[in-house]
């Protein structure tokens, strides 16, 4: 069974990506709610900091669709491993 | 006596109590340690200083602690030797290693960054340290913590090599190796920090970890006879290091310890995983994570925490970054070695090498007086340099074998 979880990431958007509504898609489709925190949008580039909140199955499906259209995507906190 | 104000988030500005949090709840930017300087002032002297042992609790005052030290009461203060040998090889006039090879007691800087991290821990009443590395932190940790009786949990990657376990293993903490690639283990761990209540180090404690790197910058400046240098190159992994070497030199200078300060930051990285150089090259704010591929594992970060905060520090310095090959990385391990009789890890090579280049480059110049940050000891990792050193003479037990082999050496020398 699939629990409700948060997590923070950081998303920086292709410049091809910038003018799409992806995360919206996003989080419409897998049913995830995002809380957006901090962003930044340039001509080049587009960077996000947000919560996302959702059923963990639902979440890294979520985030999967995120990647696969070229969205980078990482926990706030880094890398953790050093 | 109490010197930190309390935490503050790094991009709102935000201020928290001291508690063990690493984020803002608001704006999810970092928080940093923030100090009354007046206070530190009033307290802190050269001569204050100098009387203390030589460790790196002589700066306590400018570490984020509310009592006496509690761990690592041995580390820091390593040497910082005169590099004539690599000077003269080199053409410059004035050069420096600090050298962390040998840092009490796992042989790595992380021994300073950790020795605050679980003094903290202990204040804060945590029973159990925990962290995620391949190395150099987990060797530290798993010593520090068990010197200082603490449960430990290390976090590595199930595909890590055994020589790499061995460092960590001997001192028995519970090593977990976890299935998966490095993401999965950094959302794990990140998931374990937030629901058990443990001293993670780099995750709850990073606001405290971290600022155990300032005491090499405030070393460099004291074994310099209380002066900075021209230039400081620091290798740069999380980018955590250079920020907090250049917020050293920063605090000495607001606490009336040095008047003048010019210095210049130089961030060293790695090609194969060099996404703070790359953003700097590109004149760009954004550090865009990238997938490690570098046989300088310790630096081997993909997404820097602190990539932001580097870049800026470097820029606030007229310092520059710049990154080196593999090839480039082994030979200055080499050559480092050979000239100044030090064993450095691969981290130490990519900073000798960005040293170099950036000399080739104009970008440090030859009057300069440079120090470079030598932040791991090559025993740890000696297997980078499988068939790329000099050979071996095998002779047989009498003297004119040991002739022959004579013979051939001289020759290779030329004499």
């Amino acid at each position: 069974m699939s629990e409700v979880k948060k997590l923070r990431v950081r998303l920086t958007f292709p410049q091809e990506l910038i003018k799409e509504p992806v995360l919206f898609r996003m989080a419409k489709k897998y049913d995830v709610m995002p809380n957006i925190r901090r962003a930044r949008v340039t001509d080049t580039f587009g960077e996000m900091i947000l919560e996302l909140e959702g059923l963990e199955k639902n979440l890294t499906e979520g985030i999967n669709s995120l990647r696969q259209q070229g969205v980078v995507v990482e926990l706030i906190e880094g890398d953790i491993i050093e | 006596m109490k010197y930190v104000k309390g935490l503050k988030c790094r991009e709102c500005a935000r201020e928290y109590p001291v508690e063990p949090i690493y984020v803002c709840e608001f704006c999810f930017g970092p928080l940093e340690a923030v100090y009354d300087y007046p206070k530190i002032k009033r307290a802190l002297s050269r001569k204050v200083i100098e009387k203390r042992p030589k460790t790196l609790w002589r700066y306590k005052e400018l570490l984020p602690i509310d009592g006496e030290p509690q761990v690592g009461l041995d580390s820091g203060f390593t040497p910082l030797v005169k590099a004539d040998n690599l000077a003269k090889f080199l053409g410059v006039k004035e050069l420096y290693i600090k050298d962390d090879t040998v840092n009490h007691p796992t042989l790595s800087f992380k021994d300073r960054v950790v020795a605050v991290a679980l003094t903290k821990a202990k204040e804060f009443g945590f029973d159990t340290a925990a962290c995620a590395s391949t190395g150099n932190l987990a060797h530290a940790v798993s010593a520090h913590g068990a010197k200082a009786g603490f449960n430990r949990f290390i976090f590595i990657p199930s595909t890590l090599e055994q020589s790499k376990i061995l460092a960590s293993i001997v001192y028995e903490p519970n090593l977990v190796a976890v299935d998966g690639n490095y993401d999965d283990v950094n959302r794990l761990c990140s998931e374990i920090a937030n629901k058990y209540r443990w001293a993670f180090v780099n995750i709850n404690i990073r606001p405290f970890y971290a600022e155990g790197s300032k005491t090499i910058g405030f070393e460099i400046v004291e074994q310099l006879g209380w002066e900075t240098p021209d230039s400081i190159v620091v290798p740069c992994a999380s980018g955590s290091l250079l920020t907090k070497v250049w917020k050293a030199l920063k605090e000495f200078k607001e606490i009336g310890i040095i008047k003048e300060m010019d210095t210049k930051i130089y961030g060293a990285q790695a090609t194969g995983c060099s996404p703070i150089s790359a953003a700097y090259k590109q004149g760009t704010d954004v550090v865009r994570p990238v997938k490690p591929n570098t046989i300088a594992k310790s630096l081997a970060i993909g997404n820097p925490a602190d990539g932001y905060y580097a870049l800026q520090a470097v820029k606030e310095s007229g310092g520059a970054m710049e990154d080196v090959s593999d090839e480039e990385i082994i030979d200055a391990i080499k050559i480092l070695a050979k000239k100044e009789g030090i064993f450095a890890e691969t981290a130490g090579g990519v900073t000798l090498a960005t040293y170099i280049k950036l000399l080739k480059e104009g970008k440090i110049d030859k009057k300069d007086c440079t120090v470079l940050c030598i932040t791991g000891n090559g025993l740890k990792t000696a297997e980078v340099l499988d068939g790329k050193t000099a050979e071996v003479y095998h002779i047989k037990p009498n003297l004119s074998s040991f002739e022959e082999a004579l013979k051939t050496i001289n020759e290779k020398k030329g004499r």
